[in-house]
């Protein structure tokens, strides 16, 4: 087996996030096939309050769903780069003894077990949830739907999207290994080469480190937004609910944004640090401060973190306001929307401190890379 | 056998020449050496000749295959078929055994009796070991049976002792040498190290992307009869 199946399984990133979908997707999914099962039985004075419930479980599965999924998209071509990336030389000595591009992504089937285990276990919790939300959305004169075990639920949130990770692994990977040997085993790949004009700026050197972080992994920006657009809509958004819905709901939410927040942030982070562990070892060598090399590391993706939030926020104010004054215009007593002050005030709050309190231990990773051992790697 | 007529090769969008007209020929079971300094062109005609990478002109055939006029697919069939390689970086797989790795290259040429050429390069008690529970030595002999196991036509190697020291890189050699007469492939192996070429059949001198010097070596040594 070319790649190992530690490597496959340890994706936390996309476990969680598959996590969070199938979690999410099972109790949506499941109550929308036993509450449409009960469609005939439903009076025509709650059918407006019934429709609205299965409109609500329809688009939360296809919205959650689908977002989720996407990032999961994202987070596994993420990782598979940086696997290739980390581990150029081999596939290309592997290329040199003859091994085909798709012999080789062939053995990346293993990324999708990740997937496996997150929308597994996501199943599993669903459904030790499903009675709490199925109560939850009983409201008013609504007859209780009861819970019933659905294959094609099963098929739909854990054995498909498997199947199709994996194949998405292995297409992805035939892609990426499709590189010359030479470029392979030199660690570097020729395809990415620009020969565009060079600047003559003047910058100071922590400058120009700070824009080379940037410019080498394009990837890790787009996530360091992604986290803090997370951490921004989700929360506001939750913190909102209980006016609009429940505690619960949002509770729910407010959880799935901040883990998805975290863990995004996380692999962000610990990818930057990676990636520029040589760069690291050498300023710490040449004497810079502690400070001075967590900015050049860190301090170029702040305004990417400020951004994202930012579209979180207006995401999260337009998401609602389409839904309450769109979606729901015809349901009765439902409370108009505007923008919750509060809430954003919290989550801003909450940003900053989470974000700080994130720099500070990153940094202090950064303080941990032994220049030593670098320089022998 | 290969032969190479007016082979270049440059880099950079062709503003920086590795290979600059070379023309050569090597005998099947020959134990050739390609000798030059760093940045001399010497692990870039290994490339070319193997079919690592393609020329940008001129003509190689190697073992009977235009191996200059192949496309990417042709070329990874060809070096499946014929071509075993050993470089100065092991980059065998981590998390798999010694047994594993050399299967990787046995696999591919449906040889079931790798065993025989673990056992070959000394290596039978540690078959289970990972990379990591290997000396440089060991892991560079591991390589050895990974491309031996193959059964290649030709065995290119690329600084193969360059990151060992004279008495692992003593041995090393001589486990290259012993397989050879055993088996009877050729040998085309790039060093930097003149005592190396004391052991070669043939040494070929490059310089900024030439052949300047070619010699046969009636004096051949064995690994341990060179300097270091």
């Amino acid at each position: 087996m070319i790649i190992g199946l530690k490597d496959g399984i340890k994706l936390i990133g996309v476990a969680t996030v598959c996590f969070c979908a199938a979690f999410v997707c099972t109790l949506f999914f499941n109550y929308y096939i036993d509450a449409s099962a009960i469609s005939g039985e439903i009076g025509e004075e709650v059918k407006i309050l019934y429709d609205a419930q299965i409109t609500t479980a329809k688009v939360v599965c296809f919205v959650t769903g689908g977002v989720l999924c996407l990032t999961a998209v994202i987070m596994i071509i993420f990782y598979i780069k940086l696997y290739i990336d980390a581990n150029a030389q081999k596939f290309g000595i592997l290329k040199a003894m003859g091994y085909s591009n798709g012999k080789l992504a062939r053995g990346f089937w293993v990324f999708g077990l990740s997937v496996f285990i997150g929308t597994a276990i996501g199943y599993g919790v669903g459904y030790a949830f499903m009675r709490i939300i199925y109560d939850e959305l009983t409201i008013g004169d609504l007859q209780t739907v009861q819970i019933g075990f659905h294959a094609m639920s099963l098929i739909t949130i854990v054995i498909a999207p498997t199947a199709l990770f994996c194949a998405l692994s292995c297409g992805y990977a035939y892609i990426a290994v499709r590189q010359s040997v030479s470029d392979l085993l030199s660690g570097h790949d020729g395809r990415k080469q620009k020969t565009g004009r060079v600047s003559v700026k003047r910058r100071s050197f922590l400058k120009d480190v700070c824009i080379a972080v940037l410019s080498q992994k394009k990837s890790v920006v787009f996530f360091i937004a992604f986290s803090a657009f997370c951490f921004s809509s989700m929360l506001q958004m939750g913190l909102s609910m209980d006016e609009l819905s429940s505690v619960t709901m949002g509770l729910m939410i407010l959880l799935i944004g901040v883990v998805m927040a975290v863990t995004a942030l996380f692999m962000a982070a610990t990818t930057a640090i990676n990636v520029n562990k040589r760069n690291i070892a050498v300023m710490k060598a040449f004497g810079y401060s502690e400070v001075k090399r967590a900015a050049a590391v860190f301090g170029g993706y702040i305004p990417f973190a400020v951004l994202g939030f930012i579209i979180g926020t207006l995401y999260q104010y337009g998401f609602l306001k389409v839904m309450i004054d769109v979606a729901y215009s015809d349901i009765a007593f439902m409370p108009s929307y505007s923008f919750n002050v509060s809430a954003f005030f919290i989550a801003l709050s909450a940003f900053i401190v989470t974000y700080t309190s994130a720099m500070l231990y990153f940094s202090y990773k950064l303080n941990t890379v032994s220049v030593k051992r670098i320089m022998e790697e | 056998m290969i032969v190479a007529n007016n082979v270049c090769k440059s880099y950079n969008r062709r503003t920086v020449a590795a290979l600059n007209d070379v023309s050569l020929e090597i005998a099947d079971g020959e134990f050739s050496v390609i000798l030059g300094a760093s940045g001399s062109g010497k692990s870039t005609l290994l490339s070319v000749l193997s079919g690592l990478e393609k020329s940008d002109g001129g003509r190689i055939e190697c073992c009977g295959q235009v191996i200059s006029d192949m496309t990417e697919k042709q070329l990874t069939e060809f070096r499946r078929q014929y071509v075993g390689f050993v470089f100065q970086h092991y980059y065998l797989l981590g998390h798999l055994s010694v047994e594993s790795n050399v299967r990787l290259g046995a696999d591919l040429a449906n040889n079931g009796d790798y065993t025989e050429v673990i056992k070959a390069v000394g290596l039978s008690d540690k078959i289970k070991c990972k990379p990591n529970e290997l000396s440089g030595g060991e892991q560079q002999r591991v390589c050895i049976a990974r491309a031996i196991a193959k059964n290649p036509k030709i065995l290119f190697l690329d600084e193969p002792t360059g990151a060992l020291d004279e008495s692992i890189g003593r041995a090393v050699l001589d486990y290259i040498s012993r397989l050879k007469s055993e088996r009877g492939f050729t040998v085309v192996m790039v060093t930097h190290n003149a005592n190396i070429a004391d052991m070669a059949d043939r040494v070929i001198g490059m310089n900024s992307g030439k052949i300047v010097s070619d010699k046969t070596n009636p004096d051949k040594k064995t690994a341990y009869e060179i300097g270091w």
